[in-house]
């Protein structure tokens, strides 16, 4: 080996390059989820908020504005993203949206604050479907690389935690799909 | 919203891609939206005031064919400062395949970044080696959009994961108001095809071989060519009296289109394959004129199954001659498939498919943070990169 000193060099050099680089790719994977846990989250406090504004307007009978108000209190109350109590109650808040607005429902609102902000729930409740599937493809992506056994061993991706998927329904409301 | 769309190919050669960014920008602004498009360019004088150049495009040669590419350190030096100045809310990256001025984009920005797919990769041997050169840079893309499914499944195949289909859209007005040529569609009604002629996949061959069997019922009956090639030897194949009906114009230019389209009292597609979305179909529905096309998956979906547009057995110029003749004795029915079809092309009009764009990017962008230049993701800064990393391994 002695009389090779460029071979191991040589070797080192492209270990180097090569722990480099997938340390590169695993730095933006993780930006790329924070990106998208911020937007998802944006997209979920609003969403949550115009259903409280929504129920305030007396859009529905008194029973399904309480359940609204209530589902959308608890989905802002719940810590961040992260909680198994958040992701529970944006589930729960989804359900509740989809029993308001199943199929049945005219969208056709009586007056013009409610028309507004029906038209805005509707159009978040889009934007909630896919920052949640973007940021789940982002996760896909980066467990790819830190699953692979040298990343693991070397600890190259540092102290960031493993990321994972975040679990809630996000299904779109009937009334809103048509 | 600030927009800044990537387009890698060169902005004033005429080209899909480059046509779908130019359609995309006009719509986002008369959304209310500012854009700034970045592409290469033949000739910077002539370009409009939202482009930015980043100089001619340099001719490499591989693979026997020329590739037009933009590449170097001026390039990666005008992108950055693109990124830099534009202060982007969304980065909207077109065809990221390496190596591009899209890749280069992405290697030099951070934030949240849009990718569109639009067609199949598998074209140049080299380029699919340097897939992966791409796909560090796809690492980095927020969300993915695929113009139709077999843009989808390219995706898929080559750089894995999913993508949403948002199909190109069509500049409807420019469409509807359409005139039809002048004599045309005439009093012997007229069937209109458009398309390379000298390219079989097209179909031209099923429409001629259709032709005789037309006319033996509409013997007034004109056909309409209009596409790039010499049909001469196909027109001869056929009776004296029937190839008297026939007119070739050859290729016609882009805003010669609409007209053409209109001239027809039918729009025939016998398009055999390799069609993967169909667009010319919609611009036909546009204008007013029914579609008759060839049962392809990809036509099919456009023309909702038949609803919108008659469908006949792809490659059958019996299928196709019975298909005609049974709508050009049934203006009733003609009259449902212009309707329908309006209210088709109308799904796909520019100002709807912004708009599902730009709920994309509403869903990847987060309020107050823009796209940011990241000079760890250029080869420099890969350079500095590499001295500090030891050092970080050992504090691991």
């Amino acid at each position: 080996m002695s009389s090779h000193p460029w071979l191991i060099v040589s070797t080192c050099a492209v270990l180097v390059w090569y722990l480099s680089t997938q340390a590169g790719r695993l730095d933006r994977l993780h930006h790329r989820i924070d990106v998208a846990q911020a937007a998802l989250d944006t997209h979920l406090v609003r969403r949550a908020g115009i259903v409280a504004e929504l129920a305030s307007t007396e859009a529905f009978d008194l029973v399904t504005c309480v359940i609204l108000a209530q589902s959308a209190h608890d989905a802002l109350a719940a810590g961040d993203l992260v909680d198994v109590d958040r992701l529970q109650a944006e589930s729960d808040l989804t359900e509740v949206l989809g029993a308001a607005f199943d199929e049945s429902v005219d969208l056709e609102a009586d007056n013009k604050v409610q028309d507004s902000l029906i038209a805005e729930l509707s159009q978040i409740c889009g934007r909630v479907v896919m920052s949640h599937k973007f940021h789940t493809d982002a996760v896909a992506d980066c467990l790819k690389i830190r699953q692979q056994l040298l990343v693991r061993a070397l600890f190259l991706a540092g102290r960031a935690p493993m990321p994972y998927v975040l679990d809630f329904q996000d299904d779109l409301p009937h009334a809103f799909a048509k | 919203m600030r927009i800044g769309i990537v387009c890698p190919y060169a902005w004033d050669i005429p080209g899909g891609v480059s046509a779908h960014v130019h359609d995309l920008a006009i719509a986002l602004d008369r959304l209310g939206h500012e854009v700034s498009v970045l592409a290469p360019a033949e000739d910077d004088a002539a370009l409009p005031s939202f482009v930015q150049s980043t100089g001619k495009p340099r001719a490499i040669r591989y693979n026997g064919s020329v590739a037009r590419l933009s590449f170097g350190p001026r390039t990666a030096h005008r992108v950055s400062k693109w990124i830099e100045e534009g202060q982007f809310d969304v980065l909207h990256v077109h065809e990221p395949l390496a190596p591009s001025l899209s890749v280069l984009a992405c290697w030099s920005a951070k934030g949240p970044i849009v990718a569109t797919w639009h067609s199949s990769m598998d074209r140049s041997r080299v380029l699919l080696s340097l897939v992966k050169l791409a796909r560090t840079a796809m690492e980095k893309v927020s969300a993915r959009i695929a113009v139709s499914d077999a843009a989808l499944t390219t995706l898929r195949e080559h750089v894995g994961g999913d993508a949403l289909v948002i199909p190109n859209g069509v500049d409807i007005g420019s469409f509807n108001n359409a005139k039809p040529l002048d004599g045309w569609p005439g009093e012997g009604k007229s069937l209109v095809f458009l398309g390379r002629v000298d390219e079989p996949r097209k179909g031209l061959e099923v429409l001629i071989k259709a032709f005789p069997a037309i006319r033996d019922r509409h013997p007034d009956l004109r056909l309409l060519i209009a596409g790039p090639g010499d049909p001469s030897h196909l027109i001869a194949s056929l009776r004296t009296q029937d190839a008297a009906g026939v007119t070739h114009l050859g290729m016609i230019a882009d805003s010669d289109k609409a007209s053409v389209l209109a001239s027809g009292t039918l729009y025939i597609a016998p398009n055999t394959g390799g069609e993967s979305f169909g667009i010319v179909l919609l611009e036909a529905m546009a204008t007013g004129t029914p579609v008759v096309a060839s049962n392809l998956e990809a036509f099919a979906r456009v023309l909702r199954d038949g609803h919108a547009g008659m469908l006949f057995n792809n490659g059958d110029s019996d299928s196709l001659s019975a298909a005609v003749i049974r709508l050009l004795d049934d203006p009733d029915q003609r009259q449902r498939l212009i309707t329908a079809g309006h209210a088709r092309a109308a799904q796909f009009d520019w100002e709807i498919v912004a708009n599902q764009i730009i709920e994309v990017y509403q869903s990847v962008r987060v309020e107050g943070t823009v796209v940011e230049p990241d000079l760890t993701g250029q080869m420099l800064g890969r350079l500095s990169r590499l001295r500090i990393t030891p050092e970080r391994e050992e504090i691991e």
